[in-house]
């Protein structure tokens, strides 16, 4: 059964893009989020077995959304999406219980790389 | 290395896993089946023994070790903590705490744990079949300072945001064991210019085949080397995960004086803007205000520290207390979150306690007598910070007895506090009576909360602090204390008054009102003068005559009028200078100097003022 | 030369220079209270002020003036003269900044004399000494012809200035 996963991201261009990567390579997108409010709520309903976010959103940013979703379920993964010049932030979601992550531009082999490692 | 250096961080450090392991063994006392606790104070506890082995404190560490074996059992297990364990992991609290201390201060061998180090390896051999872990105490005690295995990881070349990637690898490392003394610092790490190189050292039970797989599960990772790692690394520092950095209280201290001093010297400045009516002098001067004030701001916003960080100790305390006097309490702690100036929370503490102590051992009653009485038998007390206005409230309140009037009254009149003829006992008088020393409110003396002492204390320290307290008791169902707070010490808004030549400060906190001194509203109220102001009689103290100032008085006076909980004061003055923000600082009174003063401080001309305390005058 | 370094400045201004010739703690810094030629260790003088006005406390027993404000410090100032039971009061030059029980008092003198190395003088014992109570005295010493007395800060400072809590 392939694995499931839950896309955050506010630009549906960017949802989009991760979404075929992935669907390329065999998973299962069972929702999407533009936001971390959205994000958590959705992962709350389809409790996904991947979850790719964004940092910055609106109404509730990505690490804020990491730290609602681990406080719902402790194992909880969630891939983190980034652009260069955001180190901080992915140190802060690393710490929040991010398992892992990406930086944008996206390469398709590094981010299967970094899902095959969250998913391991 | 000098260690020396990290003892105090360690200290401040310890004391938060402490206070977190004794806020969640409460917790587990509450659900003793349930094991959700556990995992935190597994946490707690392995932290400070990975940081006691650092610092060299053999002792500590093998405690801390002691108490890690016996709750490894219960993460493993699913069986319910039983009284005794709790009883014995709360021992553990208070021996590690007594320990750190003694150990921070090179006397650990005067505390002595040796009976609770064999109860530990009992309860924990108990558990489970097999035999505590002896073998470990002793390459503890050989080795005390270089915990673990010292780890070096290179990324790849091409990793992006290798300070991520790093911060990856040690999360993943954190959750096999206790992760010490990360190279280069995490900020280092974190910056731009990190290479991918760096090196911690890991105290887990993890095999090295194990701990490459995890580190290598972070992805990008190039090489790894990791040894036995007798050998104490350079620099061995602190793993620091936290994003705050720890300041050593007198440093902000010295930074709020020298802010304080800029404080004096813009208002001369000011002044002197002023008096030269220069336009271009006067413009870069607001702007130099304007800074100065934001500085203050700055510095006094990172003085406040949540109550909690006291707070946190007293559901122990009143469990403690409350088992030991045979009463049932429900303690509910409420505005954590509400911060105070620190160096006003580290004068609460005291007070609280003999507050709380007072409302265990005389507020709530025994079981049977409030099961008597109809009340449940779990008394409640309930220790809340709230905001109000621009003060902050704490407020201790219990559901208990109420104070004993009719003694109260007693002791008042064989004190001479009131003549013979008053039968009226009012809060006000409740809290004089109560607040001098010597005066006890329990029935009997027991050994929790001693003779008298108590309120007293609480009383002065509030007075020294600016504060002031409040007491609501009614006979059957409860007392409450308030204690009303300025949020900072530091800088507080005054009035400056004039009596002969000399000027003093009085916060505003207490001044209720300025009228002017009607010589044809003034009669006498027993030994002392008294203003007819609108309907009452309000009881008039000449500065003048407390402070020994000869001469004659202006003809025209203002009455401060000063308000403490309900009792009202007048204080006359020769002249109002206006209101000021003043630093207040402290001085040390020669002897002999009059208890009304509450400190000092400068005058934007440089002169220094004491300040008058308002307490001393009610 | 040096007295004139000594007067108005900071103490590391004082110690910069001394630090050439040895030292600094094997130092006494001589003064004058009246018709008295007084002591104390360099090691216990913060620095010399120049003399300033002092906010009276209220109560405090007469050798104490009162507060002053040394660059946003407050430090008591004590009259040498009334201390040491030498008439009215000093007619002040100089203000001595001595470190005493973890706080700072300033003593008001009528002037600074000397710094001098310990080896330079000849300390003799306490001797009977004309109206002055052997008790506030630590030592008698000698440099160059003069007689001054190492002044115990301890008996003069201790039952004035209380040790209790600051407000």
């Amino acid at each position: 059964m392939s694995h499931t996963v839950l896309v955050c991201d506010d630009a549906i261009f960017m949802r989009t893009m991760i979404s075929d990567i992935l669907t390329q390579a065999g998973f299962e997108i069972v929702g999407e989020a533009e936001t971390g409010l959205q994000a958590v709520e959705k992962y709350k309903q389809v409790k996904p077995d991947l979850v790719t976010m964004d940092i910055v959103m609106p109404d509730m940013g990505g690490i804020d959304a990491v730290r609602e979703i681990i406080k719902f379920d402790g194992t909880a993964r969630i891939l983190m999406c980034s652009a260069m010049g955001q180190q901080a932030l992915v140190v802060e979601a690393i710490q929040a219980g991010a398992k892992d992550f990406v930086v944008k531009p996206f390469q398709p082999s590094r981010v299967l790389e970094a899902v095959q490692r969250v998913l391991g | 290395m000098d260690l020396s250096q990290y003892a105090e961080l360690f200290r401040t450090e310890t004391r938060d896993h402490l206070l977190t392991f004794n806020r969640l063994l409460l917790e587990w006392e509450q659900h003793p089946d349930q094991p959700e606790p556990v995992a935190g104070i597994f946490r707690a506890v392995h932290t400070i023994k990975g940081m006691a082995a650092t610092m060299g404190y053999a002792r500590v560490a093998d405690l801390a070790h002691r108490a890690e074996t016996l709750l490894d059992r219960f993460r493993q297990g699913h069986r319910a903590v039983t009284d005794e364990e709790l009883e014995l992991l709360f021992r553990t609290a208070d021996a590690l705490e007594a320990l750190v201390e003694a150990s921070v201060g090179g006397r650990d061998a005067a505390v002595d744990v040796e009976l609770l180090l064999g109860a530990l390896d009992d309860a924990a051999g108990a558990h489970a079949a097999e035999p505590t872990a002896r073998p470990r105490r002793i390459s503890f005690v050989a080795a005390p300072v270089g915990v673990g295995r010292r780890i070096e990881v290179i990324l790849r070349t091409d990793s992006p945001l290798k300070g991520a990637r790093a911060a990856l690898v040690l999360q993943r490392m954190a959750a096999l064991g206790t992760v010490l003394a990360v190279e280069p610092a995490p900020a280092a790490i974190e910056s731009d210019a990190f290479d991918g190189r760096f090196a911690f050292r890991l105290d887990a039970t993890a095999d090295a085949a194990t701990i490459e797989r995890e580190i290598r599960s972070a992805g990008d990772v190039d090489r790894i080397g990791i040894d036995a790692g007798d050998a104490v690394a350079e620099g061995d520092r602190d793993a620091g995960r936290t994003r705050h950095l720890r300041v050593d209280l007198r440093r902000l201290d010295t930074l709020m004086n020298v802010v304080g001093e800029l404080v004096t010297a813009r208002g001369r400045l000011e002044h002197l803007a002023a008096a030269r009516g220069d336009a271009a002098l006067a413009e870069d001067v607001a702007t130099l205000s304007a800074l100065t004030q934001r500085i203050q701001t700055e510095i006094l916003q990172a003085r406040m520290t949540p109550v909690w960080q006291v707070f946190d100790r007293f559901p122990r305390l009143v469990r403690d207390l409350s088992r030991q006097l045979n009463k049932q309490v429900a303690f509910k702690v409420e505005g954590k979150e509400i911060e105070l100036d620190r160096a006003v929370l580290d004068e609460i503490g005291d007070p609280l306690v003999h507050l709380l102590r007072n409302a265990v051992d005389h507020g709530i009653e025994p079981p049977e007598e409030r099961a008597a009485a109809g009340k449940p038998a779990a008394g409640q007390i309930v220790l809340a910070a709230l905001r109000d206005r621009g003060a902050v409230t704490i407020v201790v309140s219990d559901d208990g007895r109420g104070l004993d009037r009719a003694k109260i009254l007693a002791e008042a009149k064989a004190r001479g506090v009131v003549d013979g003829s008053t039968d009226e006992v009012t809060d006000d008088l409740v809290l004089r009576v109560l607040g001098r020393s010597g005066f006890s409110t329990a029935g009997q003396v027991s050994q929790v909360s001693g003779r008298g002492v108590g309120v007293d204390v609480v009383l002065t320290r509030m007075r020294e602090l600016g504060g002031s307290v409040e007491i609501k008791s009614t006979p059957g169902v409860g007392t409450t204390f308030t204690l009303r707070l300025p949020p900072t010490l530091a800088i507080v808004p005054a009035l400056l008054a004039r009596v002969g030549h000399e000027r003093y400060a009085l916060p505003l906190t207490h001044v209720a009102e300025t009228v002017e001194l009607d010589a044809g509203r003034v009669t006498r109220l027993e030994t002392r003068d008294a203003l007819l102001l609108r309907d009452e009689l309000l009881p008039l103290v000449h500065l003048r005559d407390v402070l020994q100032i000869e001469g004659e008085p202006p003809r025209r006076r203002p009455v401060v009028v000063l308000q403490l909980g309900d009792r009202r004061t007048g204080l006359v003055i020769d002249r109002m200078e206006g209101q000021r923000e003043i630093v207040v600082k402290s001085f040390r009174p020669p002897r002999g100097t009059l208890p009304i003063f509450s400190g000092a401080t400068v005058l934007g001309d440089g002169d220094p003022v004491l300040i008058l305390d308002a307490g001393g005058f009610a | 030369m040096i007295l004139g370094c000594l007067l108005t400045q900071p103490r590391w201004l004082i110690f910069a220079s001394f630090n050439k010739m040895d030292d600094f703690s094997g130092r006494l810094l001589l003064f004058r209270i009246g018709d008295l030629a007084c002591a104390a260790p360099a090691t216990t003088v913060r620095e010399i002020l120049p003399p300033q006005r002092a906010t009276r406390i209220p109560g405090a027993p007469p050798p104490v003036e009162g507060l002053i404000n040394v660059r946003g410090e407050l430090v008591t100032l004590v009259d040498g003269a009334r201390l040491l039971g030498r008439g009215p009061g000093v007619d002040g030059g100089a203000l001595v900044l001595l470190e005493w029980a973890a706080t700072t008092v300033a003593l008001a003198a009528d002037e600074v004399l000397d710094l001098v190395p310990l080896g330079s003088v000849e300390l003799e014992a306490r001797e009977e000494l004309v109206g002055i109570d052997p008790g506030v005295v630590q030592a008698v010493g000698r440099h160059a012809g003069r007689s001054f007395v190492v002044l115990a800060l301890d008996a003069l400072l201790g039952p004035l200035l209380t040790v209790q809590e600051d407000v």
